[in-house]
């Protein structure tokens, strides 16, 4: 069955990381799931709105979610990027929680926002709107086995008043998505810490140790590969280690790969349409 | 060492007026400080931040490079026991420090924030490479950061030169009408201090 969604792609998918929003687009397709990309889409705000306009930080995303309720009239958006899904759940709460915060959202936006659209993150996409029973049936190339560290970061699962969670200090879901597709997801300790988000513009030492903890970690449990499900987490854990490694010379490279691209391989999906050869970090060998 | 301060309720109100949450709800548990990724990067963390707000010490939070580490990554606010949106106070803190031109020096994130900022609001949409550009202009130093990651990440193809536009009339209309409505409301809650 055909399931229409919006689509917000954001800055970043347009941006450094075109290889998300091919294989996302194209995991998509293969599930029967239409992607509609919101018209003249605008930036959500990302990390400098929320500390420079409180107020313009929860306009920007509900002038989209407005856009996908009253203009394309449907009901749910896929928002991959994990730093814009956390802008539209944010400014979906704020409007509904305060009356005042919600009429000068309207006065801002031009219309008001009734609440009517879901927000999908990536790992929602998988799990809940296409379901693991229906993904299972459409695996025609199943990892046998690779052992992947699901790496959550900050945004998909907290705060949890915004997102509803399930659990945010150990998620889960992302996991059972890896697991539908033949790999073993290990356990772990750093699924839910920060990875230094944009400090990597201005601090980078600070990021250095940030992911060289998180990697170290996760080979450490045993993963052979990083799943991650955000832009800016994917190019801190994979293009970091391109210092961490100037300063620990007996580092061996751990590949991060975006969970839309291990669902494609395993839909059987080809390598250059999911951009398998835009990592620092090669992950050929754990995707071949 | 003992040290002494004169207490001040004026940043507490100012942080509510602002934000609508309560610093005084903290008991120095210290479960943010405990969680916090960039706590050890700097003289202040979390907890001491809540207490210096309930104290109303400007100088200890605005002269520390704290604030402009945060990545906004929410532990604290998840784990806050007293339900206190801990990371939405350090960006009211930001918002003030800016307003109040109290940017201390090396503190290069303050910068790169309003950069962000004024690029999505110039296109509709965030421009990486334009980001990048004015920061090395700004800041010459930073340049060794790209040189090693910038030109491996150009032979992956990972990077996008080409500007792509958002609706930038409607972008403009937003930013113009949110920052007067913002302006309306501080000028009120300032009214109504005095």
């Amino acid at each position: 069955m055909t399931k229409t969604l919006a689509y917000y792609p954001g800055c970043s998918l347009h941006g450094t990381s075109g290889e998300f929003d091919a294989s996302f687009k194209a995991t998509a397709r293969a599930l029967d799931l239409v992607l509609q990309e919101i018209p003249g889409w605008e930036c959500c705000g990302n990390t400098a709105a929320h500390s420079i306009n409180r107020l313009l930080s929860v306009a920007l995303p509900v002038n989209e979610l407005a856009k996908v309720e009253q203009d394309m009239k449907l009901d749910a958006v896929a928002v991959p990027c994990a730093a814009c899904y956390s802008r539209f759940k944010t400014g979906a709460h704020e409007v509904e929680e305060s009356e005042e915060t919600a009429a000068d959202v309207r006065a801002v936006v031009g219309r008001a926002y009734n609440g009517g659209v879901a927000v999908d993150n990536l790992i929602d996409v998988y799990h809940d709107a296409v379901g693991l029973e229906a993904l299972d049936a459409k695996v025609i190339k199943p990892f046998a086995g690779l052992k992947v560290a699901c790496y959550y970061g900050c945004l998909l699962t907290r705060p949890p008043k915004v997102t509803l969670a399930d659990d945010p200090e150990y998620p889960v879901h992302m996991d059972e998505v890896c697991e539908t597709l033949g790999c073993e997801a290990v356990d772990w300790n750093y699924k839910t810490d920060c990875c230094g988000a944009a400090l990597a513009l201005t601090e980078q030492g600070i990021v250095d140790d940030l992911v060289g903890r998180i990697l170290t970690d996760a080979k450490a449990c045993g993963a052979q590969a990083v799943v991650v499900s955000c832009p800016l987490c994917q190019v801190n854990l994979d293009g970091r280690q391109v210092e961490i490694a100037k300063k620990d010379p007996g580092w061996e490279g751990i590949p991060v790969v975006f969970l839309s691209q291990l669902v494609g391989r395993a839909l059987g999906i080809d390598d250059k349409t999911l951009g398998l050869k835009k990592h620092l970090v090669d992950i050929m060998a754990v995707m071949a | 060492m003992a040290t002494t301060c004169t207490p001040s309720a004026s940043l507490s109100r100012q942080v509510t007026a602002g934000c609508d949450e309560n610093a005084y709800k903290c008991y120095q548990c210290k479960k943010c400080t405990s969680g916090c990724p960039v706590a050890r990067y700097a003289d202040m963390h979390p907890a001491m931040i809540m207490r210096a707000v309930q104290l109303g010490q400007y100088d200890m939070i605005f002269d520390d490079r704290f604030i402009w580490l945060c990545t906004g990554c929410e532990t604290c606010t998840t784990r806050c026991p007293q339900g206190i949106d801990i990371a939405t106070i350090m960006d009211e803190l930001k918002i003030m420090a800016r307003a109040q031109g109290r940017i201390p020096a090396g503190t290069p994130s303050a910068a790169m924030l309003k950069l962000n900022y004024d690029s999505f609001v110039r296109w509709g949409r965030m421009w990486e490479v334009e980001l990048i550009t004015l920061d090395v202009l700004k800041r010459p130093t930073s340049v060794k950061n790209w040189l090693t990651l910038g030109p491996k990440m150009l032979l992956k193809g990972k990077i996008n030169p080409t500007l792509k536009r958002g609706d930038t009339l409607a972008m403009k209309r937003m930013v113009q009408t949110a920052e007067s409505i913002t302006k309306a409301r501080e000028a009120q809650n300032a009214g109504g201090q005095s």
